[in-house]
């Protein structure tokens, strides 16, 4: 396994001038910058405007069924994106590698097309285009899938093919197969765990990304998770604001974890992990 | 798509028999074709859908009245407030999350994992929970907004309103700085040392170091960067829409309201002309974008 970590601990950037103070004044403002407003939903969902201490926005907000109904929504469309994501991008970065490396850089480019049309364009795009078969396709919330993989494509195949570059697949392909393994076997004994780090970074950015969507749900009036907050956002803020702490919370514990677990193997040279921003 | 790379495999082993060339071509160039009817399905043809839709009246004749409704009144206004948004919102992303990147990068202890993860997290998830902890945080009720009034400073008596240009560009920095952040983090940890060294054995000063090595490095990245948050910027619209509920005339928020019907009917393809423009702007940074890189992964190498 070859990890490639030029600059190492930063040492010559601190050399070159990022000195302590200037590192914890940066870090304290910008930290604060992203710590407040997670502490002040915090306060604000118990104490709403009127300053009582109440846990009645949390209270309302799980006896209510949409509440559960539209979470569980958004997971089931979250994991779909998930497996479609892995199953689109890690064969064909691979297979552009080593049967046809002269589309690497079509393919890399075409990957960052979906930046250039934002999503509320491509909902317009999608109910032009396919108004006539319309009413078949878009009563399943599973519709939602396919178009977050192609929006989140920016994000999940770059991080994948990065991994893919910084990795030599050809060699290591060749070396598999002249000791008798099967593209099956090299693909998963040799190629996969190679790129983990790649792959959990690029199907964590899909899920992230489907977990967190609001545009196209919204406009093709899907009752995910996103979709839901803003609907009782309107009546109710403080259980908004409840509500919209424990997403971000959601969204933050599963992704640390994972962090945390796929630098598990060098775990001995990961002993300090700096909380920061 | 496994089963077709062994079958692969043992046609191009030497002791298969020759294949005509052209099967072996097309065999080669499966592997690609999902990938490109994906974006084919998905993209392109919506893509291709408000392109055509811009040019044809309601009764599908060509024309270029919605074009021209597009780009004035109301609309050229939204244009204007979502230029003054994304082009506010970028310097301000810009320049904290390249201060915050170097800081990060200079940190011992590797927190760039912990940093890249939840920069990940807030640049892609951030939206509509975002505008309501910002509700919380700086609204006409806000914790930060009271702690302040108590201390003499009335926010919202000067002026500022969190439902406004001016707010949406303080709510989108959480989401923005750490596109920055994530953007930066590597081609700063790729500065070597030996460019440190090298600079300071000519006798450099640190000021001078930046000045005419570290930032002509890592200007390709900034660039880059730049233009990923503008069209981050100008194209979102889950934090506005959530945030003051259609009433801020951003462009996307326009369109929004035309998907949705808020507006008089028989302006089906004005939302397309609006498409088309946004297109139009998010594409000629794109491609600022991909010429960028180019530059950038030059010293990466």
């Amino acid at each position: 396994m070859v990890t490639i970590t030029p600059g190492g601990d930063g040492l010559h950037l601190r050399q070159a001038g990022i000195g302590r103070a200037f590192r914890a004044i940066v870090l304290i403002i910008v930290g604060a910058f992203f710590l407040i407003p997670i502490l002040a939903s915090a306060r604000y969902s118990v104490l709403g405007v009127h300053n009582h201490l109440t846990l009645s926005a949390y209270r309302s907000l799980f006896a209510d069924p949409s509440f559960r109904s539209s979470l569980w929504l958004s997971l089931q469309v979250a994991i779909a994106t998930v497996i479609l994501t892995g199953l689109l991008v890690i064969p064909t970065s691979i297979w552009v590698t080593v049967r046809i490396p002269k589309l690497r850089g079509l393919l890399d480019a075409l990957s960052i097309v979906p930046l250039g049309v934002p999503s509320v364009v491509v909902v317009l795009g999608l109910l032009g285009a396919y108004h006539s078969i319309l009413n078949v396709i878009l009563t399943s919330p599973f519709i939602l899938a396919p178009i977050y993989v192609m929006l989140a494509l920016p994000y999940s195949y770059r991080t994948f093919d990065t991994a893919v570059r910084s990795l030599d697949v050809n060699t290591l392909v060749e070396a598999a197969q002249s000791l008798g393994a099967s593209w099956t076997r090299t693909l998963i004994g040799v190629l996969l765990p190679n790129l983990r780090a790649g792959m959990i970074g690029a199907l964590i950015l899909a899920g992230a990304y489907a977990l967190g969507e609001f545009v196209v749900a919204s406009l093709l009036s899907f009752n995910t998770f996103p979709v839901y907050i803003v609907q009782i956002g309107l009546t109710a803020a403080a259980e908004a604001v409840a509500v919209s702490l424990v997403a971000l919370l959601v969204a933050f514990v599963p992704l640390s974890l994972v962090t945390i677990l796929g630098g598990g193997r060098s775990k001995t040279k990961q002993r300090s992990i700096g909380v920061t921003g | 798509m496994v089963s077709t790379l062994t079958r692969n495999r043992e046609e191009s082993s030497p002791s298969s028999p020759p294949r005509p060339r052209r099967r072996r071509a097309l065999r080669r160039y499966g592997g690609v074709v999902p990938y490109l009817a994906f974006l084919l399905i998905f993209l392109l043809i919506p893509a291709f859908s408000v392109l055509i839709g811009a040019f044809e009246s309601n009764d599908g004749k060509p024309t270029l009245s919605n074009l021209r409704v597009a780009l004035s009144g109301p609309y050229l206004h939204s244009f204007v407030a979502s230029f003054e948004l994304s082009i506010g919102s970028t310097i301000i992303a810009v320049i904290v999350g390249f201060i915050a990147a170097l800081a990060v990068a200079a940190t011992r202890g590797r927190p760039r994992a912990l940093v890249q993860s939840s920069s990940s997290v807030l640049a892609n998830t951030g939206g509509v929970p975002l505008a309501f902890a910002f509700i919380a945080t700086l609204g006409n009720f806000g914790i930060v907004t009271k702690i302040l009034s108590s201390m003499g400073i009335h926010l919202y008596a000067h002026g500022f309103s969190l439902y406004s240009v001016i707010g949406l560009i303080i709510v989108y920095q959480y989401f923005l700085i750490p596109v920055m952040i994530l953007v930066m983090l590597g081609p700063i940890q790729n500065i070597r040392s030996a460019w440190v060294e090298a600079a300071r054995s000519l006798g450099a000063s640190k000021v001078r170091f930046w000045w005419s090595v570290g930032l002509p490095i890592l200007s390709p990245a900034i660039l880059s960067g730049t233009v990923v948050i503008f069209a981050d910027a100008f194209a979102a619209y889950a934090t506005a829409e959530a945030l003051t509920s259609g009433t801020l005339p951003l462009v996307p928020i326009q369109i929004g309201n035309l998907i949705s019907g808020n507006v008089a009917a028989g302006q089906g393809n004005l939302g397309n002309a609006l498409g088309l423009g946004m297109i139009v702007v998010v594409a000629l940074a794109a491609t600022v974008y991909v010429l960028s890189q180019r530059r950038a992964s030059r010293w990466l190498r």
